[in-house]
């Protein structure tokens, strides 16, 4: 349905986007995992046309997505980072104006507002300033006011940003059920929760460039291990730490935490009777799978929330 | 008290980060202080305007009435035209035909003409009599114009007052009894104040009271001259001769000279200044119309850059990106808000002048077709000079401290404030080239000249020319600038 090839974006001296890749089917909801800065707001800007690229094409539905294309807006809808709403409106005047700017009038509109309002739970706050709306329901606003003219192609740019775990599953299901029926849903997030729930497939990027595409499992299996220890850099797991580069792969986060990864060969309760070696409690280590946040890691070096 | 500091430090680092402020705590009051300055002469040794067009035209063959021209032609506060110059360069004297062409029109050169009639001393009446053509779309330049007109006609030519007293009185008395007259006035007054009886007499018969020594050297400050109320006794009565005998005089005493020696204001009584409207004279509130006119436009400028300026609103809010991603372009939202400028600022400005109207009695229903034409052209220069501000400014505050700066500054010099002919000749200059100059030339027209569609057309042209290329520079900034990334 999209697709972006070698698509460059500077801004001035600064890249934001190197050379990214990508195709997106019809149906998929596609996430966009990576950091602050990691380019997610600048391919999505190009997606939307509000930008062109240095270098690269952008094709939807084969045809050329280039910045004006009226058919194009007609079936995109943009959910910006940002509130992007008249604050001193009213949710239901908001709506109005934005359903009203694609060509949407009288009572298709009116029913339409009506349902968008009563799918985020927003009916009876419809005629409140939307700067009176706590954090969470502007947010839920500013999403459904991308949808009133039904697009086929839903960007999400960091949609639940400062809403409460609630809210955000509510979010969550609203949106899942829109892609059940129908629609292509590209979805930027730095949580790799949202991205390992919501998202058929992923792509990790940071600093411009697509590090890795795939589902979750294919993923997953580009980690050379199957298993992650982590456990605290203290003075007390210091002798343990020097020697496990034997074992396996040893990497200390910033934020303190040594994370072990044995070798395929290393039996997990080697690395347990070792620990007891150093008389270390159990309790000091976490076992755990491997997740997107891993992969991040693997992949760039750093963390997420970096 | 190191918290205090900490948070003073604070503030200083804001304020010096934030050039809009500084602009506006620095650089504005002092330029407005400069402006002042100039109309006001300070630091100048002449104060007053300078060099305001008046037109003289002389139809009197008595040598005081050339000394007139020649004063009012040394009269800084006047740049005066005396001759007419036909087409092959030659030049004849001025005619009061020629005075009122002059003043017609919709930039007339001159709005104030002095006529010396033939009969400028009459044996009929006494005082002098002149003939003001105005064309007073301004009651400050009015007031200042007729007062130092009068000013300089009695500190300069003393003698054509006496002169016209001495005439006044040989038709009244008989040459003979005038002369018995004078002898008997020149010998009380030597014996009183002392000096010699035959000069005296010679002084008086020759229309020389002694006012020229007081008033061509006038110290009005001088606190001697004060305490002794020096006014000679013949001016004195000449004073109250005239208030009888001629008819209550039409204008007060100069308002410029703020001093006006005894002698003067005396004298100003016996001047007769016969003023003919010649533009607008049937307009009911001609100062209202200037006032509405300037104050009016000042702040619809205030409004429409405000307004501009919630552009960077829209932009900060992201709003700029979800109108973009619909089918909406970039010319379309400049052009929505322009539509929407010139909307309100049309409702501002005929709200203002039908307040003018409740108020000052504004004649606006007599014209209200073409002021409405007027402020819409003046509305829509207006929304331009905001759209280029918020298209050249990088964000929100930079673009208001920039439009408070611009807005009182071509208020000031445009004419918002006060007259432009009050201010130096080399900032009259720059008059026209503010939208607020034309704006008011576009209302003043239409409501002070009543002129018609076809007249104002110059105007219209102007204000139209001004948005069209401003709005052209607004929107090439647009598409190179920031608001939309
Ligand atoms: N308008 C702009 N002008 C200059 N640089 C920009 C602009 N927008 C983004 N950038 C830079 O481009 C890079 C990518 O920014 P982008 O907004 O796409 O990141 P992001 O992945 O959306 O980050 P975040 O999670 O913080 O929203 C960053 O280094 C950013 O500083
Ligand atoms: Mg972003």
């Amino acid at each position: 349905m999209l697709s972006l090839a070698s698509v460059t974006k500077r801004y001035g001296s600064l890249t934001a986007l190197a050379g990214v890749s990508l195709n997106i089917e019809r149906g998929e909801f596609f996430g966009l995992l990576g950091p602050n800065g990691a380019g997610k707001s600048t391919t999505m800007s190009l997606i939307a046309g509000l930008r062109a690229p240095d270098t690269g094409t952008l094709t939807l539905d084969g045809q050329p997505l280039n910045a004006g294309s009226a058919v194009a807006r007609l079936s995109l809808g943009l959910v910006p980072q940002h509130i992007a709403l008249y604050s001193e409106l009213n949710a239901d005047e908001n709506l109005r104006i934005f359903g009203s700017l694609y060509g949407l009038s009288g009572s298709d509109l009116r029913a339409r507002i009506d349902a968008a309002l009563e799918a985020v739970q927003l009916t009876d706050r419809r005629r409140d300033a939307v700067k009176t709306f706590s954090g969470g329901m502007q947010r839920r606003l500013n999403l459904v006011a991308a949808l009133l003219h039904r697009p086929k192609l839903l960007l999400c740019d960091e949609p639940t940003v400062g809403v409460d775990p609630q809210s955000r599953n509510a979010i969550f299901e609203y949106l899942e059920q829109l892609n059940r029926d129908g629609l292509t849903i590209i979805y930027s997030t730095h949580y790799m929760e949202e991205a390992t729930r919501l998202c058929s497939r992923i792509g990790i990027i940071d600093h411009g460039k697509l590090h890795a595409l795939g589902t979750l499992d294919e993923l997953l299996t580009k980690l050379p291990f199957e298993e992650e220890i982590r456990f605290p850099a203290t003075p007390a797991t210091a002798a343990l730490a020097a020697q496990l580069p034997a074992h396996g792969e040893l990497t200390t986060t910033t934020d303190g935490l040594h994370r072990f990864r044995p070798h395929p060969a290393t039996k997990l309760s080697s690395f347990f009777s070792l620990a007891e070696s150093h008389a270390l409690p159990g309790r000091l280590f976490t076992s755990q799978r491997p997740t997107l946040e891993a992969l991040f890691l693997h992949l760039t070096g750093r963390t997420l929330r970096e | 008290m190191h918290t205090i500091l900490v948070l003073v430090r604070k503030d200083f680092t804001n304020f010096f980060r934030n050039k809009p402020a500084l602009l506006l705590t620095f650089v504005i009051p002092f330029v407005m202080i400069y402006l002042f300055g100039q109309i006001f002469g300070i630091n100048r040794k002449d104060s007053g305007p300078n060099g305001i067009p008046l037109a003289v035209v002389n139809l009197s063959d008595n040598p005081g009435a050339a000394k007139l021209v020649d004063a009012l032609k040394a009269e800084k506060s006047f740049r005066v035209l005396t001759k007419f110059v036909n087409p092959d360069k030659s030049t004849r004297p001025l005619t009061e035909a020629d005075a009122r062409a002059l003043m017609q029109g919709s930039d007339a050169p001159f709005r104030f003409a002095l006529v010396i009639p033939a009969d400028l001393i009459s044996t009929k009446t006494i005082g002098l009599r002149f003939k003001i053509l105005s064309n007073p779309r301004n009651e400050i330049e009015t007031q200042t114009v007729n007062g130092v007109l009068q000013k300089t006609i009695f500190t300069n030519v003393p003698e054509l007052l006496a002169q016209s007293l001495q005439a006044r009185a040989k038709d009244f008395l008989g040459d003979a009894r005038l002369q018995k007259f004078n002898g008997a006035i020149a010998g009380a007054v030597a014996g009183t104040f002392g000096g010699d009886k035959a000069q005296i007499e010679r002084d008086l018969s020759g229309g020389d009271f002694g006012i020229s020594q007081l008033t061509q050297s006038p110290k009005p400050a001088d606190p001697t001259l004060r305490r002794l109320d020096p006014t000679p006794a013949p001016a004195r009565s000449a004073a109250s001769v005239a208030a009888t005998a001629s008819a209550a005089p039409k204008s007060d005493p100069p308002t410029l000279d703020s001093h006006p020696s005894p002698a003067a204001s005396a004298a100003a009584q016996i001047i007769k200044f016969e003023t003919e409207q010649v533009v607008g004279a049937n307009v009911k509130s001609p100062a209202a119309t200037a006032i509405v006119g300037g104050w009016a436009i000042q702040f619809l400028l205030f409004a429409l850059s405000a307004s501009a300026v919630s552009l960077f609103r829209e932009r900060d809010a992201g709003i700029f990106q979800r109108l973009l991603a619909s089918p909406v372009t970039r010319a379309q939202i400049l052009l929505g808000k322009f539509v929407y400028g010139v909307s309100i600022g049309l409702i501002q400005l005929l709200v203002l002048f039908f307040a003018g109207r409740i108020l000052f009695g504004i004649e606006v229903e007599k014209h209200l077709g073409l002021l409405i034409l007027v402020c819409a052209f003046a509305a829509a220069a207006c929304t331009s000079f905001g759209m280029l501000l918020a298209a050249i400014a990088p964000n929100a505050e930079a673009a208001n401290g920039m439009a408070t700066f611009l807005i009182m500054m071509m208020s000031a010099l445009g004419g918002a404030w006060f007259p432009i002919s009050l201010m130096p000749q080399f900032i009259q200059q720059f008059s026209k080239l503010t939208l607020v100059y034309w704006s008011m030339e576009g209302f003043s027209n239409v409501l002070w000249a009543g002129m018609s569609f076809v007249q104002l057309l110059p105007v219209l042209g102007i204000l139209g020319g001004i948005t069209a290329v401003v709005m052209s520079l607004a929107i090439w900034r647009f598409n190179r600038g920031k608001i939309f990334e």
